[in-house]
């Protein structure tokens, strides 16, 4: 798990908003930090007057008004992050007991594993099992290459390869849901047409 | 022996009536879902904090049970860490009040939504399972913004009157 901290510290952009203290607006101020599930992590603020994506961890917009859309991400500095939210995040709970998070990718228009993610799979089994939970979803996904008819039923293929594989490695089909969203959840967002294999996966969340 | 068996069912009777009068008169919304049912335990509580519940100021303990609609509120040095059942992380920090306007948590049935209502102060929130398989029914909001989750950490600022 990567720890908040490690973010790294870029300009003191906070310091000249307080510098400007009895001038500045009220904000209401949003900070992206690092996925502690490891994966690429996105919120997108909207207000009356538009959005903006925040996909980089460390970095933060700001709203000022309701009727404006919110400000380009800016990096924040790690100081002001602890001076900020230090409170709200010591009162975190621990991440001890949280679901586990696996990603299995496959080769472009096949039910078949990366050679990376085959090399993982008995790990992958081996964290799965250890666990001995009782609720376990197998979630399919494509990338944004072809049709979405034909994506739904490729990411359905692969996620019903993938629950067969737990199933065979032991688990129980009772505690397995199984569900597939096509291309419509790339974990990567790209544009419709384009190839890209960190999209092409099927995600196991172990409770 | 049995006196005492008719007063203790008479007292279990007019509290079940009370009860009743209770949800008649005080129930504004018909919410879909059952408010009654716990969808999230505290685990970390500092200083003060307080869960406001139909109107009733409840202390925020470690253990205590969140509902759907309950509003959590920090004083000015407490702070408070909770879990939903999905496993969505919230903590606030000090001068903070939230409202969990909705939760829904139920694969079986493919209905998933979190939608939670920052008034003032500050928080930090990692998503959990409704963010992993529903994306789109993840919300927090702000009086000025909303913001849309894709599995992920992040913490929010509300500047209160």
């Amino acid at each position: 798990m990567k720890r908040w901290s490690s973010v790294l510290a870029v300009s003191i952009f906070f310091c000249l908003l307080i510098g400007c203290a009895t001038h500045r607006a009220k904000r209401d101020l949003i900070v992206l930090l690092p996925d502690p599930d490891g994966k690429d992590p996105a919120i997108t603020v909207t207000t009356k007057g538009g959005s903006q994506i925040l996909d980089k961890p460390g970095y933060a917009t700001e709203v000022e008004d309701l009727n404006k859309a919110p400000i380009p991400p800016r990096p924040v500095n790690e100081n002001e992050i602890k001076k900020v939210f230090g409170p709200a995040l010591s009162a975190q709970p621990d991440l001890v007991g949280r679901f586990l998070l696996l990603i299995l990718y496959f080769e472009h228009d096949t039910t078949k594993l990366t050679p990376e993610s085959k090399n993982q799979l008995p790990e992958v089994l081996r964290n799965i099992k250890n666990r001995k939970s009782n609720e376990i979803y197998v979630v399919g996904h494509t990338d944004l290459l072809g049709t979405e008819a034909y994506n739904i039923e490729l990411s359905s293929r692969r996620a019903n390869y993938v629950r067969d594989l737990l199933v065979s490695s032991g688990i129980k089909p009772s505690i397995l849901f199984v569900s597939f969203y096509g291309k419509a959840r790339p974990l990567v967002p790209t544009k419709n047409e384009v190839p890209e294999p960190r999209n092409r996966r099927v995600e196991v969340i172990v409770r | 022996m049995v006196s005492e068996m008719k007063r203790a069912c008479s007292k279990i009777v007019l509290l079940f009536l009370g009860a009743f009068f209770l949800l008649l008169f005080t129930g504004g919304e018909v919410s879909p879902a059952d408010a009654s049912v716990p969808i999230a335990i505290i685990k970390k509580v500092s200083g003060s904090a307080t869960i406001v519940r139909q109107g009733h100021n409840i202390s925020a303990t470690k253990g205590l049970e969140i509902w759907e609609k309950d509003t959590l509120c920090t004083g000015r040095n407490g702070s408070v860490g909770i879990v939903f059942n999905d496993d969505t992380f919230l903590s606030l920090g000090p001068g903070t009040v939230l409202v969990i306007d909705e939760f829904v948590f139920a694969p079986k049935q493919g209905k998933f939504s979190i939608v939670i209502r920052m008034l003032k102060g500050t928080a930090a929130y990692l998503s959990g399972l409704i963010s992993k398989l529903s994306p789109e029914s993840a919300h927090f909001k702000t009086p000025t913004a909303s913001i849309g989750i894709r599995g992920t950490k992040f913490v929010a600022k509300v500047e209160g009157d």
